[in-house]
């Protein structure tokens, strides 16, 4: 219980770090230096530092909106076996709890765009409510999935230990797809090229930043914090899918884990660096592709595997 | 005589007082809320207990010395009953200050009228123990909420709404009564309880799908949901209200209730279930996202929750037709929990609907906007029941959608046929979930936040205790269910009890665990959230806060036209649903160099009506078209089809 509480606090510590794993691979594309390791502490502190202007147009869900997506983040990594090590929390169903507190963090990021009364933050929040659906619809697929594997429902089933190693050596084909489905979910939910530009510079082309344009201060360091500690839990299962081993020694595992972490992040990094943004009318469909090959992933699996 | 019948009594009372008084505005209304109230709460109590004790009781009463009508309050009905009473004391609160309109005396005595009638028969039809007496309380609650719809009859609009409402629920009526028809052919007794072990299997299926027409007309299920978004609107909100969140659900109580008698625990029947569960799921919260009328876009939100029920209700039927009792239990549970759940979040948006339309005159959510800085109570509770009706946590909507996702994911292991409806229903499930999320941040985002469009968004004020606290009720209520639903999770558990799924009482602990689970989850979350707020309240001592205009991406001159608004704000989402949702646009282009005032508008047409017009309506109506000749006006002729009948009767009977 202890080591889960300290590995929680870690991640929390770490998101931000691994964050800009992604800015020093773009820059390194760029042939640039790019900023240093730890810039989203000091972006963080900055922020905190700051005070607030608000619209007057805002009523308090502008002020929620943070203080919710943050908490909803920092909440569901209480459910996820970080490093392989059993979470703090686990019962059965909890990835359907874990789903639909993302949601809640959604609504409220929506609801507090929706507050400013500005146009483009309107278009962003369509937009969010727009594309996850299909990676929800992709989410439950997966799960199907592990269901029929494993027969559990929880998080720590799936991810603790060697159970990821159990998951390839009963269907080692769907979990290639799975993979891939996994990482276009992680994009789209992070806001992540190819789906939303976080660099770009045109209002009308963003979702994601374009929505929390009017936080500023401490709200925008919640929110902030809140996509990183996001980010941080669904590049997890990408890489407890990539390195599905466990020695059974924490602080190993955590270096393993750490270094698997990393090759997730850099891959998120290459992705934004050689690949350009889709029409926004184009990514429904690469959403899509994330549905189907967890779709392909159970048909295999029910006809091939069992 | 049952403390039942006694506070039966007691609503009806209030209602013929309503039709002494009605010169009278004030004492009328004091009279007929109180009345009212004080018989829904008697009822309450009474359903409560029996709830419970979960003793039966059963009553008998002779109608014309040919049939006797009797009643039976089993643990299906005291779960009815408990949500019918609660909702309409509410409602009946909520009436006191909704009803204003002086100059309208009679027609609001004749409202109240016929809303004590509307109670008292659903009551009625969820305890009625034979067809007659569920026929005929089915009916007069057909009657009196058509006499509610068409409360404003002036507007030609709501007369067709009432006249729509008329047809299906008569058709409906019908179906039902083929449906109980068939029953008496086979078993020769009017009575729920006589054996019908006899019916070939073949025949029970057939009764099944009858029945499941016929309260499914009532229920709101795809393609005969058609009137609900147009008899929602017309009625006022109060009525709405009662008729969305509990009416529609004596057709699900008609479902299961047939079930229940047949005893038919057949594959085909779950599946048929599930299907139609799944599409009217979908389609409802598609053209709910289409709406720009504020009722009836909740009006098609009632369709989408209606499917969620029968998603749930399915995955039930699927678990007893693959015998695994624990799946039969979630989805059974997970269903009825919901009943509860959608008639607590859509009576409260319904009364916050009223309350804006009460206030602004317009239920044209493109004419609104701003409205939580005016309206604190109605905004935060809309806000509340937003949340809950997408499913979120920590409110009650996520409760009964946790138990129909595990009960789902039970089937997940079972053979191809369980696996794959179960598979279809999980996904249904969560693309409703992500949609309604969708719909209901726009509602949101549109109506109560961002600056007001019209004039009549910018003066409003809110007032009328009687409208504000029932809202607040239901907001707790969906927060208390939210996070301790252990309570309304054994209710729920024990209305599942008479269903005859034929084996006892299933063992409860582990659904207690699962709603430990839920309630545990939830305090996390708010103590997560409290450690947040400190956070942030210790962030922002001591700084300087400032107060301007939303950042305008570099234009300075922003009105609040130009703010985002409902269909541009669903426009992607329902492109990708075209095929389903036809969008129909209409705007005159730009011409010249100093072009003339343009305007644009658009609205999505829903295929069930637009098909059912075409393929139904028009047939029917060329077909009598046709038969007109036989309606000549001749008195002679017609004394002649009289004497045909006989003749004819006399060789077939």
């Amino acid at each position: 219980m202890m080591e889960s509480i300290i590995l929680w606090v870690l991640a929390l510590l770490s998101a931000p770090f691994f964050s800009a794993l992604i800015l020093k691979v773009k820059a390194f594309f760029g042939g640039k230096k790019g900023p240093p390791l730890l810039i989203n502490y000091y972006t963080l502190i900055k922020l905190c530092k700051k005070g607030s202007v608000y619209s007057t147009s805002t009523t308090y869900i502008f002020k929620m909106g943070p203080m919710i997506s943050l908490c909803a983040s920092v909440t569901v990594l209480m459910f996820l076996p970080i490093a392989g090590h059993a979470p703090i929390f686990s019962f059965r169903g909890d990835i359907i709890f874990i789903l639909y507190l993302l949601g809640l963090g959604r609504f409220f990021t929506i609801a507090a765009a929706m507050d400013t009364a500005s146009p483009f933050e309107g278009m962003g929040a369509a937009r969010e409510a727009y594309f996850p659906i299909i990676c929800e619809a992709s989410m439950f697929m997966i799960l199907i999935l592990f269901y029929t594997l494993t027969s559990e429902l929880r998080l720590a089933a799936y991810f603790t230990g060697c159970q990821p190693l159990e998951l390839w050596l009963t269907a080692g084909s769907p979990m290639l797809f799975i993979i891939f489905s996994f990482f276009i979910v992680l994009l789209t939910e992070n806001s992540r090229v190819p789906v939303d530009d976080p660099a770009t510079h045109l209002e009308l082309t963003m979702i994601h930043e374009v929505m929390v344009l009017d936080h500023s201060g401490p709200d925008f360091a919640f929110i902030e914090f809140g996509s990183f500690c996001k980010l941080f839990f669904y590049s997890t299962f990408v890489a407890r899918l990539i390195y599905p081993f466990s020695t059974y020694n924490i602080v190993w595992d955590i270096g393993l884990f750490g270094i698997s972490l990393v090759a997730v992040y850099a891959a998120v990094g290459v992705m934004e660096s050689v690949m350009a943004r889709y029409r926004m009318d184009k990514v429904p469909q690469f959403v899509l592709t994330s549905f189907a090959l967890a779709f392909f992933a159970i048909v295999i699996t029910l006809e091939f595997v069992k | 005589m049952d403390l039942f019948f006694q506070s039966l009594l007691i609503i009806c009372l209030g209602g013929f007082s309503a039709l002494t008084l009605w010169r009278k505005f004030y004492l009328m209304k004091v009279a007929s809320v109180l009345s009212i109230g004080a018989g829904c709460f008697l009822g309450l109590y009474d359903a409560m207990s029996k709830m419970i004790e979960s003793g039966q009781y059963s009553a008998k009463l002779s109608y014309l010395n040919t049939y006797s009508l009797s009643f039976r309050v089993d643990e299906l009905s005291a779960f009815f009953l408990v949500i019918i009473f609660a909702v309409s004391l509410l409602s009946a609160f909520y009436s006191f200050h909704y009803m204003e309109d002086s100059e309208k005396s009679l027609r609001t005595g004749v409202n109240y009228f016929f809303f004590s009638l509307l109670i008292a028969s659903m009551a009625l039809v969820v305890t009625a123990d034979n067809m007659i007496a569920f026929m005929l309380s089915w009916e007069i609650m057909s009657l009196s909420s058509f006499f509610l719809v068409i409360y404003n009859y002036e507007s030609g609009e709501n007369r067709k709404a009432g006249y729509l409402y008329f047809v299906f629920s008569h058709v409906g009526a019908m179906f039902i009564l083929a449906a109980f028809g068939l029953m008496y052919g086979h078993s020769g007794s009017f009575a729920f309880t006589a054996n019908l072990a006899a019916i070939p299997e073949s025949m029970k299926i057939l009764i099944f799908i009858l029945a499941f027409i016929g309260f499914g007309s009532k229920a709101g299920v795809f393609p005969f949901h058609i009137w609900l978004p147009h008899a929602h609107p017309a009625a006022p909100s109060h009525i709405s209200a009662l008729m969305s969140g509990i009416m529609i659900k004596t057709g699900i109580y008609g479902i299961l209730r047939v079930y229940a008698i047949l005893g038919h625990h057949s594959l085909a029947c779950s599946i048929i279930v599930l299907s139609v569960g799944i599409v009217t799921g979908i389609l409802g919260v598609v053209y709910a996202l289409g709406q720009n009328d504020i009722k009836k876009l909740l009006a098609y939100s009632s369709v989408e929750n209606i499917g969620i029920i029968l998603i749930g209700i399915g995955l039930g039927m699927l678990g007893m037709a693959s015998s695994n009792p624990v799946m039969a239990v979630l989805g059974f549970s997970g269903g009825l929990l919901h009943i509860l759940n959608h008639s607590i979040f859509k009576s409260l948006l319904f009364m916050g609907a009223g309350m804006i339309l009460h206030k602004t005159g317009t239920r044209s959510i493109d004419l609104l906007g701003g409205l939580l800085k005016k309206m604190k109570f109605t905004g935060t509770t809309f806000l509340i029941g937003s949340i809950a009706i997408s499913g979120l946590p920590p409110f009650n909507g996520f409760v009964s959608e946790f138990f129909i996702y595990l009960g789902g994911f039970k089937g997940v292991g079972m053979d191809k046929m369980t696996f794959t409806m179960s598979l279809l229903s999980i996904i249904s499930l969560a693309i409703i979930g992500g949609l309604a999320l969708a719909c209901f941040t726009r509602v949101l985002g549109i109506v109560f936040q961002g600056e007001p469009r019209s004039e009549a968004a910018r003066n409003v004020n809110e007032d009328g205790i009687s409208m504000i606290v029932p809202m607040l009720i239901l907001a707790f209520f969906c927060l208390v269910i939210g996070v301790y639903p252990k309570m309304f999770i054994l209710m729920a558990a024990k209305a599942m009890s008479s269903l005859n799924l034929g084996f006892s009482q299933a063992p409860l602990e582990p659904f207690i665990e699962i709603t430990g689970n839920i309630t545990c989850a939830a305090s996390i979350f708010f103590a997560i959230f409290l450690v947040v707020l400190a956070l942030r309240i210790f962030l922002y001592r001591n700084k300087t806060i400032g107060s301007s205009g939303t950042w305008g991406c570099g234009f300075t001159q922003p009105t609040p036209k130009m703010q985002y608004t409902g269909s541009s704000y669903a426009a992607s989402i329902l492109e990708f649903f075209k095929p389903f949702a036809p969008l129909h646009e209409n705007h005159s282009a730009i011409k010249g160099v100093f072009p003339e005032k343009t305007g644009y508008n658009s609205h999505i047409s829903d295929i069930a009506e637009l098909h059912l017009n075409n393929a139904v309506v028009r047939p029917v109506l060329y077909l009598f078209d046709k038969l007109r000749w036989i309606q000549h006006g001749d008195i002679h002729l017609y004394i002649g089809y009289i004497l045909l009948a006989i003749v004819l009767l006399l060789f077939f009977v």
